[in-house]
């Protein structure tokens, strides 16, 4: 009798342990824009950037949001140009969703169906490769978003009469915890 | 004097000429774009009696137009930001809080209402999706409240976006009227040395005149934008704009200096005397003054 309560309540616990959220935090983020301009190339860099993951029955839920104004490119005329060009002071964060199975966390490189909002629009990047390297409770992502203005309804913005290309990459290095 | 005359008639209808071009310069830059799209009912069926109204965010400004039989509506808009009301009696508001018109394509915005309930001061699905701090869908689904971003970082400031769409509106005015002042410029500049010197011939200094007055009143209305256009509070000023606004410092006190000088060597050249005295600093003057201005033009232009 007291093996079975033993063994009903090992089994309760293992379930229970199997269950048990989990949960990540971004530690350190650099999230990088490019843009061409026929004349000079351009960068914008943010390490503003605040995320959470929280994982369930093996599905894990991220959320990354970095506000608009945290990007730097070194010239405060460009940012205030980029900031109004996205709506940044209407819509002054970009949030990123992407739900992933827990056991991806042990890989070397994933494929995430991202959802991205940004400038009041949403848009959607399927299968975006990333790396991934795990040291202890820390991986570390890096990876690029192909995104283009066009996917955010974003009219290129011009110096000269001569506008921007209309990708513009976003390099995603990232370090999240364990918790 | 009759020569001082003439090119004072002259000057002053190059003036003239370019007052009436000004404005339609400056008002190709207020190009107008199409918005159009359908109105429908959840079942897809067209909203006949719906109107659409658009409100530009950055002035105000409102236009309304009505759907037609097939439910599609059409509005002519300055290219610029509106906020997008679709009503029709039977109908829950709609609302759209963003929407971009440019002169270079036409936006097809589409509006499907909701039937039966009135407005419970809830936010459309639409207001909802762009709320920053909208609750998770499910308990396990992180949300943008729980990253511990401040409520000055997650707040929309629509006051703060117009004062940008007013501050890249009066900027882009500026940055075309400055490249277009610099053709008169140069040609300008180009002009000098035989406007002056030894040459007894006045033609090329009617012109050298013309072009300069011409010179003067764009880099003024030049001026007038960047100087016009609405600062943002709290933006520390970094990079290659210190430098172009430090050669307006420069370029600035040359181009009122600089037509003074011009018009006390003409009035010289015109007695038949050398150019001297204060008046041969004209030169050189208009000579850094131009230098200055292609500087700033080049800071904000390419990337050394």
């Amino acid at each position: 009798m007291n093996k079975r309560i033993l063994i009903a309540l090992s089994l309760a616990a293992l379930t229970a342990f199997a269950e048990a959220d989990t949960q990540w935090i971004l530690q350190q983020s650099t999230l990088t824009y490019h843009v061409s301009h026929p004349l000079h190339q351009s960068e914008g860099v943010s390490h503003g950037a605040k995320g959470k993951g929280v994982c369930h029955a093996g599905q894990c839920e991220f959320l990354i949001a970095v506000p608009v104004k945290s990007f730097d490119s070194g010239d405060s005329n460009r940012d205030l140009h980029m900031i109004q060009v996205t709506r940044g002071a209407e819509f002054p964060l970009v949030t990123v969703r992407t739900r992933l199975p827990e056991s991806h966390a042990t890989a070397l490189t994933i494929n995430a169906d991202l959802e991205i909002q940004f400038a009041g629009q949403t848009a959607q990047y399927k299968q975006v490769p990333f790396k991934l390297d795990k040291q202890g409770n820390e991986i570390h992502i890096t990876g690029t978003i192909p995104a283009t203005l066009t996917d955010f309804k974003i009219d290129p913005p011009s110096l000269l009469t001569m506008p921007v290309k209309n990708e513009i990459p976003v390099r995603v290095d990232l370090t999240w915890d364990q918790r | 004097m009759s020569n001082l005359w003439r090119n004072s008639v002259s000057g002053l209808l190059v003036v003239s000429l370019f007052g009436m071009l000004a404005p339609s310069l400056i008002a190709q830059t207020a190009e107008k774009g199409v918005l159009t799209g359908r109105v429908t009912d959840p079942s897809g069926g067209a909203v006949t009696s719906a109107s659409v109204t658009a409100t530009s965010i950055n002035s105000g400004q409102r236009q309304t137009a009505n759907a037609g039989p097939d439910g599609t509506y059409k509005l002519e808009l300055p290219a610029g930001n509106y906020r997008l009301t679709f009503e029709a009696a039977g109908f829950n508001t709609l609302e759209i809080s963003s929407a971009t018109v440019s002169a270079t394509a036409t936006e097809v915005l589409d509006g499907k209402l909701e039937k039966g309930e009135q407005d419970n001061g809830k936010p459309t699905p639409t207001e909802q999706e762009n709320l920053p701090n909208a609750p998770s869908s499910s308990t396990t689904t992180p949300s943008v409240s729980d990253l511990g971003l401040s409520p000055e970082q997650t707040r929309g400031n629509p006051q703060e976006q117009a004062l940008l769409d007013k501050r890249t509106h009066m900027l882009k005015i500026h940055q075309r009227m400055g490249l277009v002042a610099t053709i008169p410029l140069v040609a300008t500049v180009i002009l000098g040395p035989g406007a002056g010197g030894k040459s007894e011939g006045t033609a090329v200094r009617d012109l050298h005149v013309a072009l300069g007055s011409l010179t003067g009143d764009l880099y003024g209305i030049t001026a007038y934008y960047a100087i016009r256009a609405p600062r943002i509070p709290g933006t520390k000023k970094r990079g290659p704009i210190k430098f172009h606004e430090a050669m307006a410092w420069i370029h600035g006190p040359g181009m009122i200096l600089t037509p003074i000088l011009g018009a006390m060597a003409f009035s010289q050249k015109n007695n038949g005397e050398k150019v001297h005295g204060i008046a041969s600093a004209h030169g050189p003057v208009a000579i850094v003054t131009a230098g200055a201005f292609g500087a700033a033009l080049l800071s904000v232009s390419v990337k050394f």
